[in-house]
């Protein structure tokens, strides 16, 4: 159909929206990636923040690294009250971090497994809250919860498609280790996106780090494909789409 | 701890369960594995001696907010005694994580 126009869903992160056509493609998957602390987890909870605040969206937040408290702590930094989105019903933060005192310390894995289970997981709480926005933060710790590459790599496949299946738009985030050349821990997490976004927080001198970011793929958009100036304030996340990055 | 709510397989109502290693095996409706897992769990607690467990099976399809309280994300997932394995277990493996639950059963139980 020459007149199919993909519906957008806004990010609502200042100046972000501007770089990729007015926002994630609806029921896409998205890969946020970067060094730690480059912002992915300020970026990707203000995505679910403002969906439920300004667009009407509910959002499911899957935390496999950062425990709950810790989270609404770092985001009350941002004037973001998450406890309250929960009480309201327009948030869920799903707790599948380390910290949780019940979890059984594993004795290892025979290559033989799905990750069915996360997925009920997850695919039980946007039924639940009808949400439309889901974010897994971050997907790197698998990789060092389990050994077997092969079946990650193809349950991630089937993970993503599954939960997106019936237009809920997913963002994923992928800690690039340092040192490290590509986008994440498995090398494949970009594979699984039809969009990544790449946060840098680099040093231009001996005293001074500058953030960016960078649009690298996003299906039928005509994005940016240059380096754009970004920085983290006391609002959060915000995007300079008229300027240039220094570093690029 | 929680409730593992499903389908109790061993003993009877009455029974003494406080003295019983409890297994729990997390499956889902559409995990491939699972089926054998169970299987081995099961075979491996008759050879055994089955008055000594109980048994519980946790279809997380059914019952995602078990798998979320214990945090188990991968399926087949069995559990004993606050030890894990993923995927089809060995037989060995279990035994190992029998006698570990047993041992710090026996060292709970003494006051
Ligand atoms: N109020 C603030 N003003 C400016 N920067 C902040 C503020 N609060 C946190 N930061 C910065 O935000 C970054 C944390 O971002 P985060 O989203 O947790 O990163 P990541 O998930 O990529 O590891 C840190 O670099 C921290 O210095
Ligand atoms: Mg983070």
């Amino acid at each position: 159909m020459s007149n199919y126009t993909i519906e957008r869903v806004k990010t609502g992160v200042p100046g972000l929206d501007e770089l990729v056509e007015g926002g994630f493609p609806k029921g896409d998957t998205i890969l946020v990636a970067g060094k730690a602390g480059t912002g992915k987890s300020t970026l990707a909870i203000q995505f679910l923040y403002n969906g439920a605040e300004q667009y009407g969206e509910t959002g499911v937040l899957v935390t496999l690294e950062e425990p709950p408290r810790l989270i609404k702590r770092n985001m009350m930094n941002f004037g973001m009250d998450l406890a309250k989105m929960e009480k309201e019903r327009k948030l869920v933060i799903v707790d599948l971090s380390p910290s949780k005192e019940v979890t059984p310390v594993t004795m290892g894995e025979f290559p033989s497994f799905d990750l069915s289970g996360l997925e009920a997981i997850i695919m039980s709480h946007v039924k639940k809250l009808k949400a439309t926005r889901v974010v897994i933060d971050t997907l790197s710790i698998l990789a060092y919860k389990f050994r077997s590459r092969d079946i990650l790599r193809e349950e991630f496949f089937k993970l993503t498609a599954n939960i997106t299946k019936k237009g809920v738009t997913l963002l994923l985030t992928s800690e690039i280790p340092e040192h490290h050349l590509g986008l994440g821990v498995f090398d494949v997490e970009a594979f699984l996106a039809s969009g990544v976004l790449v946060l840098y927080n680099e040093k231009i001198s001996d005293t001074l780090r500058s953030r960016s970011i960078e649009v690298l793929k996003l299906r039928g958009s005509k994005h940016s494909s240059r380096i754009h100036p970004m920085r983290i304030t006391d609002e959060g996340v915000r995007v300079f789409p008229g300027e240039i990055s220094p570093g690029a | 701890m929680a409730d593992v709510k499903s389908k109790d397989e061993s003993g009877s109502e009455d029974d003494d369960d406080s003295s019983k290693i409890v297994i729990v095996l997390f499956k889902s409706d559409t995990c491939a594995f699972c089926p054998r897992a169970e299987e081995v769990v099961r075979d491996t607690i008759r050879d055994f001696s089955p008055e000594s467990f109980k048994l519980r099976v946790v279809n997380v399809s059914e019952n995602p907010e078990v798998a979320e309280e214990f945090g188990i994300v991968a399926l087949p997932t069995t559990m004993i005694g606050g030890v894990s394995i993923t995927g089809i277990p060995e037989p060995e493996m279990l035994m190992k994580m029998i006698m570990g639950a047993g041992v710090s059963k026996m060292r709970g139980g003494k006051k």
